[in-house]
């Protein structure tokens, strides 16, 4: 889901996905860890007006690999038996 | 996942960052302001009233963009969308150029000497109320489109119906754009309000400060 939300944008904060996901702080942060490890979330923090804010988007290995996983979803569903 | 699943979630995020009412309350200020130039006008035979809705926009950009710094990032984030819909926007703003300089072609010839033009002054006269609501109905139905908001369909239909009501009983067209902008007004501050208490101030991403990634 954290992928389907920053493909559709071009960049989300930290909040913005929080709630659209209704996912706890840490659950977040920990998803979004991981997908920065894997180089498909770029995660910026910066400091606006004295409390931090974290920008997300998709990397173009991000937007590539859900382009891919979204194909490879197709195609299943396509080779399904009638 | 396919593509309409996606457009889905792109007109459900956009739905969400625009739940805040800002939309209503300025766009029904501003029906307001052309109802008030009105009024003024006739009320002192004065036109140049029509000055305040026409300097609106100016003014209303900046407002804008701390109404959404102060009230809404706080509370639900930003997001920043691709730059197809702003694409689409532009598109109905230039379309809307363009008819409006069709419209005003149309006044220029009803206003000229020739035959059919006093036929035009004559049907322009005559159901100029339901020309508007149409008008009003379209641009409303384009915005509701491409913005994904289904009340502003509610707007302009019910903008129609009010102006075609006003057409058969003659209700002066100020007071039925002060009554329409009025319900904007007010259902904007109803959602602004709602939007508040469902979103309490945020202290920033407390988490990642406690637990950095």
């Amino acid at each position: 889901m954290i992928m389907t939300q920053l493909y559709v944008v071009e960049s989300a904060d930290f909040l913005f996905l929080q709630h659209q996901l209704q996912l706890t702080p840490g659950n977040l942060s920990s998803h979004l860890s991981k997908l920065e490890e894997a180089g498909y979330v770029e995660i910026v923090k910066e400091f606006i007006e004295r409390k931090p804010h974290t920008a997300l988007k998709l990397t173009q290995r991000g937007r590539s690999a859900f382009k891919g996983y979204q194909q490879n979803l197709k195609q299943v569903f396509t080779d399904l038996p009638e | 996942m396919n593509e309409s699943s996606l457009r889905e979630v792109k007109k459900r995020t956009y739905m969400s960052y625009h739940q805040d009412g800002l939309v209503d309350i300025f766009v029904g200020i501003y029906v307001l302001l052309f109802a008030l130039g009105i009024l003024l006008m006739t009320l002192t035979d004065f036109s140049t009233w029509f000055v305040i809705p026409a300097i609106f926009p100016a003014i209303m950009v900046p407002i804008w963009v701390q109404a959404k710094k102060q009230i809404t990032m706080p509370r639900i984030g930003f997001v920043k969308f691709g730059s197809r819909g702003q694409t689409k926007l532009m598109a109905i703003f230039i379309g809307l150029m363009v008819a409006g300089l069709g419209v005003f072609m149309v006044f220029a010839f009803a206003s000229s000497t020739q035959p059919w033009a006093s036929m035009v002054r004559e049907l322009l006269i005559s159901n100029g109320m339901i020309i508007i609501g149409i008008g009003a109905a379209t641009i409303s139905g384009l915005f509701a489109y491409t913005m994904g908001l289904n009340r502003l369909y509610a707007y302009g239909l019910s903008t129609l119906a009010l102006l075609g009501i006003g057409h058969f009983i003659t209700i002066p067209f100020g007071y039925l754009l002060l009554i329409i902008g009025l319900v904007i007004v007010i259902n904007g501050f109803v959602l602004l309000m709602r939007f508040i208490r469902r979103y309490p101030l945020s202290q920033g991403d407390k988490a990642l400060v406690e637990k950095p990634f």
